[in-house]
C-alpha cells in the first residue's frame, strides 16, 4: 500500500482534513498523516469498516468499530479514501470491511420488545376488546340497537342486490302470516329480551343471519331447499339465538376494535392489507365457532320448548353438507357446516316425544311461496 | 472540490438501475419475510439516496439502522395496540349510541351520527401528526454530512396542537389561510433543526406565500364560476350554459391539481430560500414546478405502461396453468403462481415508481439548492449522538412517511 491521499473528518468539527494514508510498520494499522492534525492517526486495519449500500464508485468511505452511544457501534471520524488502487486493495484483503456490527444486547432487546407486542396485541385481541364487547354489547339501549340493526339489514339487501325499484322483501300476505305463526310458535311462553322480526329476501342464497336487535333475515333459496317447515323453524332458533345473546351487535364492536389493530400489525408492504383480511376472518371464525354452538342449544331448547321435533334441524345440516362449495361468499359463511352439529340434533331429536309440525300443509306452502 | 469559493453546489449522483436493483431486491425481500424487512429496505434505499447527495464534493451519510425502527415500530404498537384498539371501540359504541333509524331520523340526528362516526379519524389525528414530526427529527438525527450530525429538538406535541389549530384556520376559510399554515408549521420545525452546534433558522413572512397559490386560487375561481354557470343553466334549462358550466368545472378542476402541485414546489423553493444556516449560511432554491409536473406525468405513463406489461405477463402465465385446473394440486399451483406473480408485479411497480418519479424529483429539488457563504460550515462543530428509543415507529405504526 503506497502513501495516498484522502479526506479527514475528525468527528468533531465539520472541517474537512487533507491527509496522508500509509501502512504501518507492523501492517497491522493504517496511518493517517495531515498538516492540519495534531498528530498521525493509528486505525487499526481489524477495526476498520466501510459504509455499504451507498452509490459512490470512486470513494470508500470508511469509520472504526468502536463502542460509542451511536446508533451503531462506530467512530464518529469518517476517512474517505478515492484512490481506486487502495479502494480495490481493501475490498480485496478486509473481508470484514462491510460487516453490521450490534450494540451489546441487541438481539436480548429484540426478543424482549418482539415478546411485549405480541404479548400486547394477544391481550388486546384476545382478552381485552372481547370483555369490552361484551360488555358495551349489554350496555347499550335497545332502540340503538334496533335502529343499528335497521342500516345493517339495509346494507345487507344492498349487498344482495336491492335496486333502488324493488326491494328484497318478500311480502305476500299469506307467506307473511304463515312465519308469524311460526315465530308465535316459537317464542310464545319464552322470556324473550327483543321483539323478534323476521322477514325473506327474494334471494337464492342458501342462509339466513340475525342482525342487531332482533331481525332476522332468511333468505329465499333456504325456503327452497327445505322438505319441510321444521328445518326453517330450527334455522330460525338459532338465529334467535344469536339475536338474544346479542352475538351481532358483540361482534360489530369487537371488529371495530380489532379491525384497525391487525392492520396496524401487519404494516404497509405489499399485499399486507389481503394478510389483515385472513387474519380478521381466522380471528372471526375462531370466535363465531363458540357462538354457533351457544346458538345451537338455545334453538334446540328453543324447539324443545315449542315441541318441535329437531330432526328437521339436523336436516339442515346434513343438506347444507351436501351444498357445501357452492356459493357461500365468505363473508356471508357465518355458519360453518359441520357433521357434529347435524349429530348433535340428531340425538337431541330422538329423546324428543309428543312433537308436532310447527306449520300444517297449506301453511307451508304459503310461506314457500312468500317471494311469489 | 475546495469550499473556499463562497457559494457551494449541491449535485445528486444517485442512478436508475443500481436504485431500481436495491429497491426490486429488498422489495422482494419484504414480501418473504412477511414485512419484517421492510425496515432494513427502507433504511437501505435511504442509505443509497443519502450518499447520492453531493455538496461540494463530500457526500451524505444516513446512519440510521434496520433494527432501530423495528425496535421503534414494537414501541409504537404496544401503544397504538391499546390506544387505537379501545378508543376505536369507544368511538364506534358512541356512534351506536347516536345511531338513528335512517328512514326516520331528523336532520340534526343524522348530523350527529355522522360526526361520532368519523371522530375515530380525529382520534388517530394527534398521533399521525406527532408521528409526522417525530420521523422527521429521526431523519434529521441519522443525517450526516461531513461526519457531523444533523439533529432536531424534541417538541412533537407542540406540533401537533398547531398543526390542528392552524389546519382548522386553513379548512374553515376555505384553504385561504394556507399560507399561515404551512409557513407557522415549517418555522416550528426549521426552528428546532440544527446541523452539527449551528441552528437553523426559518426567516421571511407567511403572506409572501400567495404569489405561490396564484393558480390555485384561479382554479378555485374558475371552480365558482363553473358552479355559477351550471347553476344558472338549470335554473334557465339553457343546456348550452349547463354544458359550458361542465367543461369550465373540468378545466377548474385541473388547474386546482396543478395549482397544488406549483404551490407544493414555489413554497418549498420560498421557505429553504428564507432558511438560515447559524448567523450567515444561506441558501437559494429554484426548483421548476415545469419539470415536477412533466416528470409526474412522463413517469407516470411509464410507471403504468411497465407494470401492465408486468401484470400482463403474469396473466399470460397464469392463462397457462388453466388447462391444468381439472385436478386439485394443478387449483393450488395455480393460485400460488398468481399470488407469487402478483406479488413481483407490485414489488416491481414500486421500485420503478422510486426510479422514475420519486428520484427524479427529488435530483431536481437537490440540483437547485445552493448554499450561499459555505465558508462558515467549516466552524460547525458536532453535536450529541441522540439515541431515540422509538425512531419513526409511529410513522410507520400508522402507515405515514411517503416514498422514502
Amino acid at each position: 500500500m503506497q502513501k495516498t491521499e484522502a479526506h479527514f473528518f475528525n468527528g468533531l468539527t465539520a472541517g474537512r482534513h487533507e491527509v496522508h494514508v500509509a501502512l504501518s510498520d507492523d501492517r497491522q494499522a493504517m496511518i493517517i498523516t495531515g498538516d492540519t492534525l495534531p498528530e498521525p492517526l493509528r486505525w487499526s486495519l481489524m477495526d476498520l469498516r466501510a459504509l455499504h449500500d451507498t452509490s459512490h464508485k470512486d470513494r470508500l468511505t470508511l469509520t472504526r468499530h468502536a463502542d460509542t452511544g451511536d446508533e451503531a457501534p462506530r467512530d464518529p471520524a469518517r476517512l474517505v479514501l478515492h484512490d481506486p488502487e487502495l479502494i480495490a486493495w481493501m475490498h480485496r484483503t478486509r473481508p470484514g470491511l462491510f460487516r453490521t456490527d450490534l450494540h451489546k444486547g441487541t438481539w436480548r432487546k429484540v426478543f424482549l420488545y418482539s415478546g411485549g407486542a405480541l404479548v400486547a396485541a394477544g391481550l388486546m385481541l384476545f382478552v381485552i376488546l372481547p370483555a369490552m364487547a361484551n360488555t358495551l354489547a349489554l350496555i347499550i339501549p335497545v332502540e340503538r340497537e334496533i335502529a343499528f340493526g335497521k342500516v345493517v339489514v339495509s346494507q345487507m339487501e344492498r349487498v344482495l342486490g336491492r335496486t333502488e325499484k324493488k326491494s328484497l322483501s318478500c311480502e305476500n300476505l299469506a307467506g307473511r302470516a304463515a312465519l308469524t305463526t311460526m315465530l308465535t310458535r316459537l317464542t310464545e311462553n319464552q322470556e324473550m329480551e327483543y321483539q323478534i322480526s323476521a322477514q325473506v329476501f327474494d334471494h337464492g342464497m342458501v342462509n339466513a343471519f340475525a342482525a342487531p336487535g332482533g331481525q332476522v333475515v332468511i333468505l329465499r333459496g333456504l325456503l327452497d331447499n327445505a322438505q319441510g317447515p321444521d328445518e326453517v323453524a330450527g334455522v330460525l332458533a338459532h338465529e334467535i339465538g344469536h339475536v338474544e345473546s346479542r352475538d351481532a351487535t358483540r361482534h360489530a364492536l369487537r371488529t371495530a376494535g380489532s379491525a384497525g389493530l391487525l392492520s396496524m400489525l401487519i404494516g404497509d408492504f405489499t399485499g399486507g392489507t389481503a394478510i389483515a383480511l385472513v387474519g380478521e376472518h381466522l380471528m372471526t371464525a375462531a370466535y363465531t365457532r363458540d357462538a354457533e354452538a351457544a346458538a345451537d342449544l338455545f334453538a334446540l331448547d328453543m324447539l324443545q320448548a315449542a315441541n318441535v321435533d329437531a330432526a328437521g334441524f339436523a336436516r339442515f345440516f346434513d343438506e347444507m353438507d351436501g351444498l357445501k362449495g357452492i356459493e357461500i361468499p365468505a363473508y356471508l359463511s357465518t355458519h360453518p357446516v359441520t357433521a357434529e352439529r347435524a349429530e348433535q340434533a340428531r340425538g337431541f331429536a330422538q329423546s324428543q316425544s309428543g312433537t308436532r309440525p310447527i306449520l300444517n300443509d297449506a301453511e307451508w306452502q304459503a310461506l314457500r311461496n312468500i317471494c311469489r | 472540490m475546495s469550499t473556499t469559493q463562497d457559494s457551494m453546489d449541491i449535485r445528486y449522483t444517485g442512478e436508475k438501475g443500481p436504485l431500481f436493483n436495491l429497491a426490486f431486491k429488498t422489495g422482494l425481500l419484504t414480501v418473504v419475510t412477511l414485512g419484517i424487512y421492510r425496515f432494513w429496505q427502507k433504511t437501505r434505499i435511504r442509505k443509497y439516496i443519502w450518499s447520492s447527495v453531493d455538496a461540494g464534493g463530500d457526500t451524505f451519510e444516513y446512519t440510521g439502522t434496520g433494527i432501530e425502527k423495528l425496535l421503534g415500530f414494537l414501541i409504537a404498537v404496544v401503544f397504538l395496540a391499546i390506544y387505537i384498539g379501545i378508543i376505536q371501540m369507544v368511538l364506534f359504541y358512541a356512534g351506536l349510541s347516536v345511531m338513528v333509524d335512517p328512514q326516520r331520523a331528523s336532520p340534526q340526528e343524522m348530523i350527529a351520527q355522522t360526526i361520532a362516526l368519523y371522530i375515530t379519524f380525529f382520534a388517530v389525528l394527534p398521533f399521525i401528526l406527532y408521528a409526522v414530526y417525530r420521523a422527521r427529527r429521526y431523519k434529521m438525527a441519522r443525517t450526516r454530512w461531513r461526519g457531523i450530525r444533523f439533529g432536531m429538538e424534541k417538541g412533537a406535541w407542540g406540533f401537533v396542537w398547531r398543526a390542528m389549530g392552524y389546519g382548522f384556520l386553513a379548512v374553515i376559510t376555505l384553504g385561504i389561510l394556507t399560507p399561515l399554515q404551512t409557513f407557522r408549521l415549517e418555522k416550528y420545525q426549521a426552528d428546532r433543526s440544527y446541523y452539527g452546534s449551528a441552528r437553523f433558522t426559518q426567516t421571511g413572512k407567511w403572506t409572501e406565500l400567495y404569489p405561490a397559490m396564484k393558480h390555485m386560487l384561479i382554479g378555485i375561481g374558475i371552480l365558482v364560476l363553473s358552479f355559477a354557470l351550471i347553476g344558472g343553466g338549470a335554473v334557465s334549462e339553457n343546456v348550452g350554459l349547463i354544458g359550458f358550466g361542465g367543461f369550465a368545472a373540468f378545466v377548474g378542476y385541473v388547474w386546482v391539481i396543478i395549482g397544488g402541485i406549483h404551490y407544493g414546489v414555489q413554497s418549498f423553493a420560498y421557505l429553504t430560500a428564507n432558511k438560515v444556516l447559524g448567523d450567515d449560511i444561506h441558501f437559494t432554491a429554484a426548483p421548476r414546478t415545469g419539470f415536477v409536473i412533466k416528470t409526474y406525468i412522463v413517469g407516470g405513463l411509464l410507471v403504468g405502461l411497465l407494470a401492465s406489461v408486468a401484470f400482463g405477463i403474469v396473466g399470460t402465465i397464469a392463462a397457462a396453468f388453466i388447462p391444468l385446473l381439472q385436478n386439485g394440486g394443478g387449483m393450488i399451483a395455480f393460485g400460488i403462481v398468481m399470488a407469487v406473480g402478483y406479488v413481483v408485479a407490485l414489488v416491481l411497480t414500486q421500485a420503478l415508481s422510486l426510479i422514475l418519479i420519486t428520484q427524479p424529483i427529488l435530483a431536481h429539488y437537490i440540483e437547485k439548492l445552493e448554499i450561499v457563504n459555505a465558508d462558515g460550515l467549516n466552524r460547525i462543530a458536532q453535536r450529541e449522538a441522540e439515541t431515540g428509543v422509538d425512531a419513526e415507529g409511529f410513522a410507520d405504526a400508522l402507515d405515514i412517511g411517503g416514498a422514502i
